[in-house]
């Protein structure tokens, strides 16, 4: 266990004060942030109304639609207003609190909301209350599909950056190891599971650590921005499940990306040697992104329990709609088993073929030997 | 006691060698502790094979290595040095990081393992280069700190593949001191190299491997007694035909006639020398190891 903690140390020391991880790790952080910040800043302008009064108060408009703005201007006399309303400055003018100038015809939703706000607030000034009509849903709570489905686009983006990126550094670490003759030297002191769990579990904790800053964030800018006050229940959780399922997704990838790599012993090969793999995380990409349009579909359901697809699907789909806990668990559980089964059919491979340094190994003779 | 028995090795062969490739075809000898064992042999002979299959690296067919009376494992290997006929360090880190990586992946602590890396550092003339990277290093600085990687957990065994070449005569003399200096203390050193010289001078006991077996091992000095020693006799302006009926052959230089001669009654020869002029040498001459070497592998 030891020789396996002093190889990811090595790892996670080596590459942390590599420029690449920094400034990665600065544009990831920036970007999220922008994006966190983005929908408030293109989405505000719609959703704020001026409207200009003439000898009339303001009606409550804000608390019947408290998702919209309303900025009030009084003005002096009607004919300024009418100005004002002609020029653009505002949308609407209330005057002597009975009729509405408007340069043209008038929004449908303010001339709506106006209209009912103004008979609720006179009929409530002559004494009559009228009981709001009560919402309720038969459906889904669908109040936070849309906040839903920005988070499982971005989720799915970060998990398929983060997990490709880090499996190419597993699979270009062991080459450099192989190509080099490191193993060499390194197997006469360590045996090969401990090098290759220290290498994965390296560069594991170096995408946690990319992920957590990113969730981070994220979650910070959200609610600096205050689009975090849209986001559904449950976050926590989610959060938490991102980082199980990342853990699972990367090492299911990252001992198979190990694995094929060990098969060559030079860099300019290491692309062909994972093209199966990065096949399957592509594939697995595509799906995930589908799924955040369609996460309660048959595609979206039937994948997320299979690994290793679910590793990026489940957490989709768990940010994009509300899934059973015992569905998560099961496919949690199948998940697990994949990594298990990688684990046992990488460590294999990799003990039998990185010290067979020079031409490209089939992944069959390599099975065989033995 | 390290022994080395029997060991076989054929590798699979390709396209050209359907049959495989026969690289070690019994593979025997012995090193005692405090043994300085130089292994010599032509280019392909299985030297570095037979090195790795020692340290782990390859799988004999058949065939085994014991130490210390009882068959070598992956415990015994973690306590020896080892250093291997293809160079291999990470070339992005830096010079004393790398060496004490390795030393704490032999299990030392970490401040043993420092402290043990300065030391080297400082006995190899790497100080100054401590905190620069690998790539930054010529390439016998390089080997440097390979053999420091291979002595920095102060290995209970070492296996050196050609450690001397690509150095400097200053830094030969260094590594051969370092050597020597472990050997004293009870570690058996086996070494492979093509310098044959440094051999001789630094060695107890040389194997000589030829195509994948043994032709010969044992003390510098057992090996030359049994070769057939040569007399050398050099007369100053002989008489004519003085040699005639004695056996071995004359080289003439100007008046310098040299007569080299493996048989014969070395007294009789004396006398015949005295008797033709003036004797400015006699004496037996040992084979270079490189002689041995030659007659050995032919
Ligand atoms: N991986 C391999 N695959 C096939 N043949 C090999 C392999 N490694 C070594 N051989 C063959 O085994 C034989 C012994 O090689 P080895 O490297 O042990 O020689 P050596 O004595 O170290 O030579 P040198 O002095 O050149 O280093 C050679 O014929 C070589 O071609
Ligand atoms: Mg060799």
């Amino acid at each position: 266990m030891n020789g396996l903690l002093l190889v990811a140390r090595r790892e996670v020391a080596t590459q942390i004060r590599t420029r690449a991880f920094v400034i990665g790790l600065i544009v990831t952080g920036l970007l999220v942030a922008a994006l966190s910040f983005a929908p408030k800043v293109l989405g505000g302008d719609g959703d704020t109304y001026k409207i200009g009064l003439v000898n009339s108060q303001q009606l409550p408009l804000h608390t019947a639609a408290p998702d919209i703005e309303f900025e009030w201007r009084k003005f002096a006399d009607e004919p300024a207003a009418k100005q004002a309303v002609l020029d653009g400055d505002v949308d609407a003018v209330l005057v002597d609190d009975a009729r509405v100038l408007t340069d043209g015809e008038i929004e449908t939703e303010l001339g709506v909301l106006m209209q009912s706000v103004n008979r609720e607030f006179k009929l409530g000034a002559a004494g009559v209350a009228i009981p709001p009509l009560e919402m309720q849903s038969v459906g889904a709570d669908t109040r936070y599909e849309s906040a839903r489905r920005g988070i499982a686009t971005v989720l799915v983006l970060v998990l398929f950056m983060l997990i490709i990126g880090q499996v190419v550094m597993v699979a270009m670490g062991v080459v450099e190891e192989k190509g080099s003759r490191i193993v060499e030297i390194l197997l006469s002191s360590v045996r090969p599971w401990q090098l290759l769990g220290g290498k994965i579990v390296g560069l594991g904790v170096l995408g946690m650590i990319n992920l957590v800053v990113i969730l981070a964030v994220g979650l910070g800018a959200a609610m600096a921005s205050g689009l975090a006050a849209e986001f559904p229940p449950g976050i926590p959780g989610l959060v938490a499940a991102v980082l199980a399922w990342f853990v699972l997704g990367y090492a299911f990838f990252a001992t198979l990306a190990a694995a094929f790599a060990s098969l060559v012993s030079r860099q300019e090969e290491v692309n062909s040697v994972l093209t199966p793999l990065t096949m399957v995380i592509m594939g697995t990409y595509f799906v995930s992104f589908y799924s955040t349009n369609d996460p309660t579909g048959t595609l979206a359901t039937v994948m997320s329990y299979i690994p290793p697809f679910s590793s990026m699907i489940m957490p989709v789909r768990m940010a994009a709609t509300e899934v059973p806990m015992w569905q998560v668990g099961l496919s949690m559980a199948a998940m697990v088993l994949g990594v298990l089964a990688a684990l046992a059919f990488g460590a294999k491979v990799y003990e039998r073929a990185v010290l067979r340094t020079g031409a490209r190994l089939k992944l069959g003779d390599v099975l065989r030997s033995r | 006691m390290l022994e080395i028995n029997e060991l076989r090795k054929r590798f699979a062969g390709g396209p050209d060698a359907p049959g495989g490739k026969v690289a070690l075809d019994g593979i025997g000898f012995t090193v005692r502790p405090g043994e300085m064992y130089g292994f010599v042999g032509a280019n392909g002979a299985g030297k570095t094979t037979t090195m790795r299959i020692v340290m782990g690296v390859l799988q004999a067919d058949s065939g085994s290595v014991s130490w210390q009376g009882r068959p070598l494992g992956y415990d015994d290997r973690q306590r020896f040095g080892y250093m291997p006929e293809e160079r291999g360090l990470y070339q992005k880190m830096r010079v004393a990081e790398q060496i004490e990586y390795f030393g704490r992946l032999h299990g030392m602590a970490a401040p043993v393992a420092k402290k043990a890396t300065d030391d080297l550092l400082e006995r190899l003339g790497l100080t100054e280069r401590k905190g620069e990277t690998v790539q930054a290093l010529s390439l016998g600085n390089q080997q440097r700190v390979q053999l420091a990687v291979a002595l920095v957990h102060d290995p209970e065994v070492l296996i050196l593949d050609e450690p001397f070449s690509g150095l400097d005569p200053i830094a030969v003399d260094a590594l051969a001191t370092v050597l020597q200096e472990r050997c004293r203390g009870g570690v058996p050193v086996i070494f492979s190299s093509h310098q044959l010289e440094l051999v001789e001078r630094l060695c107890d006991s040389v194997g000589i491997v030829s195509a994948g077996r043994m032709v010969a091992t044992g003390t510098v000095e057992d090996l030359r007694a049994a070769e057939s020693n040569t007399l050398r006799v050099v007369v100053r302006d002989p008489a004519p035909g003085w040699a005639d009926g004695l056996p071995g052959t004359v080289t003439v230089h100007g008046d310098r006639h040299t007569l080299r001669t493996a048989g014969g009654d070395d007294q009789e020869i004396l006398r015949r020398a005295v008797k033709a002029g003036r004797v400015e040498h006699f004496g037996v001459e040992q084979p270079t190891l490189t002689e041995i070497f030659k007659e050995a592998v032919a």
